[in-house]
């Protein structure tokens, strides 16, 4: 009889432990959950806007000298022949489809190839896409690197990454709100209409 | 390319030197007063040394872009360095390291019931199991993956998270006596060993025989290493995972059957002879 006891007391106790468990695992999805935005959320997983660099008309760039517009920042360099052209003409086309909202928006292309590409050469390569609402950002190597450290871009400085290494670099679009929070995260998988629709939408929120 | 830049750590976390130092600076006096066998010794250092080269230096950069190298540091930090440290049997040695009033204080601590109640929810047996696969399959559930990757206080959550859980399990399975568990018998600690193998094949084997890219976060914030393609860096990571993780416990039942079962069954016929 006490054993019988005993063995649903361990019984209970495995019980309380497995719904424990369980309501710790909500908990800890919750973090993970996501909103009904069409592209990736990262509000909150990602830090605030913040860097030190040279603008393409070689003045000094900030966050702080964009605040107020929606930014859609995006990584690469001008000798780049595949994907940065590619998308950097799906930015122009996303601005084409917000229409009057784009004058609220900012595309910040950042080189990840600061030894080449200097503000004149950054800006010749902006004319080819949207030049008034574009920014070509650049900077010393470290500069760079704590930017994209910060976002956790792939990067490593031409003399790090020993001779002929060659640059690797990501699709991400990161998306900030006029405030210069990290908000939505798109991809090259994310149609256009879907990124203007989610960009329209953080507007209309007002930030 | 400059040897030393390597060793200059990729983001730096205090946290860890601190606790790494005060464990070497614990082991070092525990030592000096014990004199224990070179072996423990060896593999104390080397495991310590593990954790700290595979998460606090350059590397730390490749295994956040690129999924094979973010496996082969889970390999260090979950199994590898856990495996050694616990082989040298370290907690008596830490404990003699510390000074009197520290040793005190953590009786004391040890002796509190939540701390008791704690650790031997994490030394039971079968939580121990669950934990050291459940990190592996948690952390690697696609939507999750992809967030500890982007967040760098939920990456760092996560490494710590394997170490301790792989603390926790090779402590258990590898040392015949558990300051907050009952003793195990080998056959128990062979048992769990086999136990945590076959789900770590199976995830091995998913991640391995994808043909679509599961882990996009790499795709997204760049590779490390140019010319491999997604799917091939998915393919190595998940054949790390499913022979090295299984490998890891081959060694272990290994090390259990010689140390224990081989010399027990010496002494038996030695006391009939």
């Amino acid at each position: 009889m006490f054993k019988r006891e005993q063995m649903i007391s361990v019984q209970a106790f495995h019980l309380r432990r497995c719904i424990c468990g369980m309501m710790a695992a909500f908990l800890i999805s919750g973090c993970f959950s996501h909103g009904d935005w069409r592209v990736e959320e990262v509000a909150g997983h990602l830090p605030d806007l913040e860097f030190t660099l040279t603008a393409d008309d070689g003045g000094a760039a900030t966050a702080k000298t964009y605040g107020g517009y929606t930014l859609l920042m995006y990584f690469g360099f001008t000798s780049c022949k595949t994907e940065c052209p590619v998308s950097m003409a799906r930015l122009a086309h996303v601005m084409q489809l917000l229409g009057k909202n784009a004058d609220r928006v900012r595309i910040l292309f950042v080189t990840l190839d600061p030894e080449h590409d200097g503000p004149p050469v950054l800006r010749r390569y902006i004319t080819q896409f949207d030049a008034e609402r574009t920014v070509g950002l650049t900077g010393s190597p470290a500069d760079i690197q704590s930017l994209t450290k910060r976002y956790r871009v792939a990067y490593r400085p031409r003399s790090k990454a020993g001779n002929g290494g060659g640059i690797t670099h990501g699709d991400a679009i990161y998306i900030f709100d006029s405030q210069g929070r990290a908000r939505l995260l798109a991809t090259s998988s994310h149609p256009d209409e879907d990124v203007a629709e989610d960009i329209r939408r953080l507007l209309k929120a007002g930030h | 390319m400059d040897l030393l830049h390597w060793f200059i750590p990729w983001e730096e976390s205090p946290a860890l030197v601190v606790l790494i130092s005060a464990v070497a600076v614990l082991f070092s006096r525990g030592c000096a007063r014990n004199e224990p066998e070179f072996r423990r010794k060896a593999a104390f250092w080397a495991g310590l040394a593990a954790i700290y080269l595979a998460s606090h230096t350059q590397l730390d950069y490749y295994a956040e872009h690129q999924f094979f190298i973010h496996r082969f540091q889970h390999v260090v930090l979950h199994h590898l360095g856990p495996f050694l440290i616990a082989l040298s049997h370290p907690l008596p040695l830490l404990a003699s390291g510390m000074p009197e009033k520290g040793r005190k204080f953590f009786v004391a601590a040890s002796r509190w019931k939540p701390v008791t109640f704690a650790a031997g929810v994490l030394c039971n047996p079968f939580v121990a199991v669950v934990l050291f696969i459940g990190v592996i399959g948690f952390w690697l559930l696609p939507p999750v993956h992809f967030t500890a990757m982007i967040d760098w206080r939920l990456y760092r959550f996560m490494n710590w998270s394997v170490i301790v859980s792989g603390l926790v399990f090779w402590g258990l399975v590898l040392n015949r006596r558990s300051p907050f568990s009952p003793n195990l018998s080998p056959w128990t600690r062979i048992a769990m060993m086999l136990a945590v193998v076959p789900p770590q094949i199976v995830l091995g084997a998913i991640i391995f025989f994808a043909s679509q890219e599961l882990y996009t976060v790499y795709t997204v914030c760049g590779r490390a290493i140019d010319g491999l393609s997604a799917v091939g860096d998915q393919q190595i990571g998940g054949i790390i995972l499913w022979i090295h993780g299984a490998m890891m416990s081959m060694m272990g039942i290994l090390i259990v059957v010689r140390k224990e079962l081989v010399s027990e069954r010496l002494l038996a016929t030695r006391s009939h002879g």
